[in-house]
């Protein structure tokens, strides 16, 4: 979700595996990172203002989708390559599960549509008798209620 | 026991000649109870289609029954209030 770096803008500079291998050209237009990019222009200890603006910077970029940021993100040819895999590889498995749950069907349904068409309508009494059941099965919901047979809030002995 | 009373009716329900299957849901497809033939994960679909049936229909007052036919019988379903009901019945 969001900004490619904005998750991890704490560990951004530190960590030698996530830092450009070319530095960025010119830092002030770079897209706001959060913390990195407020020590570059403002320096001096945080007020409360300041804060305020972090954490709004901090919301906005978690809404952005950071293209430049996802373009300086080097990678390997390879690395592509197993990353596609490892999707692909998930992709399958999370498939195959999700073809088993459609596989949920109403029970009995016709091979031969010209036969039900053909036959006779559905007898009125049939749908009057399960209007009256879902009539009955109304009132009987409407009849469960809470049976409250002790306090649900209890105090503990404090001495 | 609070549900004893649909417990009961649906136990009822499936006394009558040709059901083979009974089940309530709520709005949201949650399965209230269910009897022979239809089971708890039909709630979602069951509940789907009279919502989808209602409204096709400019009165709130007219519930739809939707009947699915096949040749070895019909699933009716029906809404009342708050909760659906389907009953599915062979052909007699």
């Amino acid at each position: 979700m969001g900004c490619c770096y904005s998750s991890e803008n704490e560990t951004t500079e530190q960590d030698p595996e996530r830092k450009p291998l070319i530095p960025h050209p010119n830092p002030i237009s770079k897209p706001p990172n959060g913390t990195d990019w407020i020590t570059t222009t403002v320096p001096s200890a945080r007020t409360d203002e300041q804060a305020l603006l972090t954490s709004i910077l901090h919301k906005t970029a978690q809404n952005i989708i950071d293209v430049s940021a996802a373009d300086s993100v080097m990678m390997e040819q390879h690395e592509y390559m197993d990353k596609a895999r490892q999707y692909s590889t998930k992709l399958a498995v999370l498939s195959s599960s999700l073809s088993q749950k459609k596989a949920l069907t109403l029970p009995s349904l016709t091979s031969q549509p010209h036969q039900v068409l053909a036959s006779d309508l559905v007898p009125y009494s049939d749908v009057q008798q399960v209007s009256k059941i879902a009539a009955y099965a109304y009132s009987a919901i409407s009849q469960i209620k809470v049976d409250a047979k002790e306090e649900l809030v209890v105090q503990f002995a404090i001495p | 026991m609070m549900e004893s009373t649909l417990e009961q009716h649906l136990d009822d329900t499936m006394k009558n000649p040709a059901v083979v299957g009974v089940l309530c849901t709520d709005q949201q497809g949650h399965n209230l109870g269910c009897r022979g033939s239809l089971s708890d994960e039909h709630g979602g679909v069951v509940s789907v289609l009279a919502k989808q049936a209602a409204a096709l229909s400019r009165d709130p007052t007219d519930a739809p029954t939707v009947c699915l036919e096949s040749e070895s019988g019909n699933i009716l379903v029906r809404s009342h209030g708050t909760i659906t009901i389907a009953v599915h019945k062979i052909a007699s």
